[in-house]
């Protein structure tokens, strides 16, 4: 075998039927070890057999039909993406997107799944089969060399009348054999895939079976070639014995850098955006769109449940949607949009003018909403569109047996938006239809009674709703901690006229912030580079560390105690009540 | 099926594979029963005079149920699903062909105690035992077990007893397959073998031991 050619083409690693549902193969090619696992959607993943974070075998992990699952320490990967969706040890903090494991090329054709471990791999091309059916011989690992498996191939044709080699590839890792009896002309094509240096699985393809043939018949051959690949393995293997067992092949494995897995975000808004083709439209219930983007070139990256995008319209609008599907679900986005009755031309834009096919930017997903996994007990409550980032975290929990209650709070029965998700929800689901104020909060009242340690509640709603929530979660004695919410705007008046200076920590430099513009601006235009999103102190993308000075908070995305602790703030909207402040920037 | 009136003692040790097998079947059937520790390592507990009278061949597991004592794991799991299992699908004593072949896979799996098992008591116990031996026995017989099971799902059998529920021959077998790794026998080789230690732990009423792993539920729809 050529190591160099053979490297640069396709080889199997496994036969399809391996890959059986909620199951995780364990494959190996040029001495890498691959996890390889089919999602529920059928999308083949070839990983490396590495968890991230130990270094134990993902292969002996749970795959969950959306995320795999390390044994070790319950660290979760998205399918298609492999991005880490959750950390347990880190329940309350979204994973940076980038700790992401390493990936490998996968196609899935005649039967075996193939990988490729050149950088730029050739297109894939089927052997030439016989026409008929085809059958896919069992695999035989071999405890030998490609070569020499290839020697006793070749010997064993050259034995026998009825059997002729017809052809093997420059590298040495394909033979094609014609086989002629009185019944059937078969060709048998021998994939040698290289394990390691010493270790070789022979995959075959039986081709020219005819269409017809009964289950018995397949049985039959599919015996008889087992018979006789396992004759050969044994010659194979006995004629190792000889030889001198060469040295396992040396493998690299791409570390994912540290300086990678800590870098910010990119906050430049004209970089690192996505585009992406409307696929369908849904009008899901009265002024409610939802739109379900897929990407047009890569693999759309990893997200958590309670992330959130920005969508860049064409009209030049820049507005924020949380997904509403579930982390590991990474073959697209769904968002669901609102027609505002004020709408400054983001969400009427949606409603009246894209349609489907069309294209647009978005943002990396972002999420200063995360759902723990640890919890005892959780409760979602949602208000009209607030449901969005609900929705997520219920699929989420829904798909993984964890208990959850979604209170989802409408102003009538057609403004319940994605029934279709919401009913498989059962009896989690409590739906609160055309309740006033006042029973609105005599409702969150008999559902917020019982704190207890390690119950958790996340709302999402109009901000009335969201004041009235916290404040009854705080009377019902519910730590700060416990109560996780996500305005969609901050509707809280402003006060930008006290100038203030600021001094950054880490760049040495010292600024200052006039009446009427923001610390976010005057950062921006010193060129100090902070990610921000929604630029209203609603959605905590912009936070930094106070190291020194007392913020005046401004923002309705820090709970109260993280407020009064005046360690960080959001630059967007937030400003000083010191003469001064230093930040850790 | 049903919780049994007298209750059942089990001479018991954590780590031992032959123990976990008549665990796995109480559990399975939902036997109650108590668990008495016997230390096998390091305190060799088994070889003592308290426990060889007990049993005077001084193994484990033994199990006691009224009157009868049963000192063999094999011969402990025919019991239990003969006399608990009202399905008979366990222990298939009404067919003849069907019953001999569980027969054969419970010697089976006495020669997978033979080696992998012996193989892990040379790494983890500290035996003095040829573990290169036991290691390429056991690798011969995973290689045979493989192709089993791997016809078998041809064949849409997902045990190795033909029939759609499992037998006490899986749970036989499936200790010291698990736990091979144990002895260093790795088993990315045997894929079939793979797939059908995911099936067994979706048994209801699985339950898992020191080195074994749960599976994550099974596709629904």
């Amino acid at each position: 075998m050529n190591l160099q050619l053979a490297k640069q083409q396709w080889q199997p690693i496994a036969a399809s039927t391996d890959l059986i549902p909620r199951h995780v193969f364990h494959a190996q090619l040029f001495g890498r070890e691959l996890a390889v696992w089919r999602a529920d959607d059928g999308h083949v993943n070839a990983w490396e057999n590495r968890c991230l974070h130990r270094g134990v075998r993902l292969s002996i992990g749970i795959n969950d039909g959306r995320e795999l699952v390390c044994q070790y320490h319950g660290w979760r990967y998205a399918n298609r993406t492999a991005g880490c969706t959750y950390i347990p040890a880190h329940p309350a903090d979204a994973p940076a997107r980038t700790i992401c494991n390493n990936q490998y090329p996968v196609i899935e054709k005649d039967g075996l799944i193939w990988s490729c471990m050149a950088d730029d791999q050739p297109e894939y091309s089927s052997t030439g089969f016989l026409s008929g059916e085809k059958l896919v011989l069992r695999s035989i690992p071999v405890n030998a060399t490609v070569d020499v498996l290839l020697e006793q191939l070749t010997d064993h044709a050259d034995n026998r009348d009825n059997i002729n080699l017809q052809s093997t590839n420059p590298h040495a890792t394909h033979v094609s054999l014609s086989i002629n009896d009185q019944h059937d002309n078969h060709q048998i094509d021998f994939f040698l895939q290289p394990v390691d240096s010493h270790r070789t699985v022979i995959r075959a393809i039986l081709s020219g079976v005819q269409s017809n043939t009964n289950e018995s018949d397949k049985l039959h051959n599919l015996y008889r070639y087992n018979t006789t690949l396992t004759e050969i393995r044994e010659l194979a293997e006995n004629e190792m014995q000889r030889l001198e067992t060469p040295e396992p092949w040396e493998v690299v494995i791409k570390p994912v850098s540290e300086l990678l897995a800590h870098m910010p975000e990119a906050s430049n808004r004209a970089n690192g955006l996505l585009r992406v083709k409307v696929a369908s439209t849904d009008n899901t219930a009265t002024a409610i769109k939802s739109l379900e983007l897929v990407s047009i070139e890569d693999q759309l990256p990893t997200f958590h449940a309670g992330a959130h995008i920005d969508v860049h319209l064409p009209n030049g609008l820049i507005r924020q949607y949380s997904l509403t599907n579930a982390p590991g679900q990474t073959d697209r986005y769904i968002i669901g949009v609102k027609r505002e009755s004020h709408s400054s031309g983001g969400s009427s834009y949606i409603h009246d003018s894209l349609k489907i096919d069309d294209v647009i930017a978005i943002s990396a997903p972002r999420n200063n909403f995360p759902l723990r996994r640890d919890a005892v007990k959780t409760i979602l409550i949602a208000g009209g569109i607030g449901i969005t980032p609900l929705l997520s975290m219920a699929t989420a929990m829904h798909h993984s047996a964890q208990p959850f209650q979604l209170h989802y709070f409408v102003q009538g029965e057609d403004h319940q938006a994605f029934s279709e998700v919401l009913s498989r929800f059962e009896t989690s689901l409590i739906v609160h239809t055309a309740l006033d104020p006042a029973e609105t909060q005599s409702r969150l009242n008999e559902i917020l009674q019982d704190y207890q340690d390690a119950h958790h509640v996340y709302v999402c709603g109009p901000g009335p709703m969201l004041d009235a929530t916290r404040s009854i979660a705080e009377k019902n004695h519910w730590p700060d901690n416990s109560v996780h919410f996500e305005y969609f705007k901050n509707t809280q008046t402003q006060d930008d006229t006290v100038p203030f200076t600021v001094s950054l920590a880490r760049s040495g430099l010292t600024l200052q912030v006039p009446s009427g513009r923001t610390l976010l601006e005057v950062l921006r235009e010193n060129n100090v580079d902070l990610p921000s999103s929604c630029e209203q102190g609603a959605c905590g993308t912009c936070r930094v560390a106070v190291t020194a000075g007392e913020p005046l908070h401004q923002d309705v995305y820090l709970s109260h105690t993280e407020q009064q602790r005046g360690d960080c703030m959001m630059t967007c909207v937030s400003r000083a009540k010191t003469d001064s402040l230093t930040l850790d920037i | 099926m049903q919780a049994k009136h007298t209750l059942i003692t089990l001479y018991d040790y954590e780590l031992s594979g032959n123990c976990y097998k008549v665990r796995l079947l109480l559990s399975m059937l939902n036997i109650e029963y108590t668990s008495q520790t016997v230390e096998f390592y390091p305190a060799q507990q088994h070889k003592t005079s308290w426990f060889k009278s007990i049993n005077p061949l001084g193994t484990l597991p033994v199990l006691v149920d009224d009157d009868l004592t049963l000192k063999d794991s094999a011969a402990i799991l025919v019991y239990l699903a003969s006399r608990y299992d009202k399905s008979e699908n366990w222990y298939p004593a009404g067919d003849a062909a069907t019953l001999a072949k569980v027969t054969e896979w419970l010697a089976f799996a006495d020669s997978i105690t033979g080696s992998a098992s012996q193989a892990r008591l040379a790494e983890g116990f500290f035996y003095q035992l040829d573990a290169e031996a036991c290691r390429a026995s056991a690798h011969q017989l995973f290689r045979i077990l493989d192709e089993h099971l791997w016809f078998a799902e041809q064949q849409n059998q997902p045990w190795l007893v033909s029939g759609a529920e499992p037998t006490i021959a899986d749970i036989a077998c499936f200790p010291y397959v698990i736990l091979s790794e144990e002895g260093s026998i790795m088993r990315q080789d045997y894929p079939a073998i793979r797939r059908w230690t995911d099936r067994i732990k979706r048994i209801p009423g699985f339950t898992v031991m020191p080195g074994v792993f749960p599976a994550g539920p099974a596709q629904t729809t």
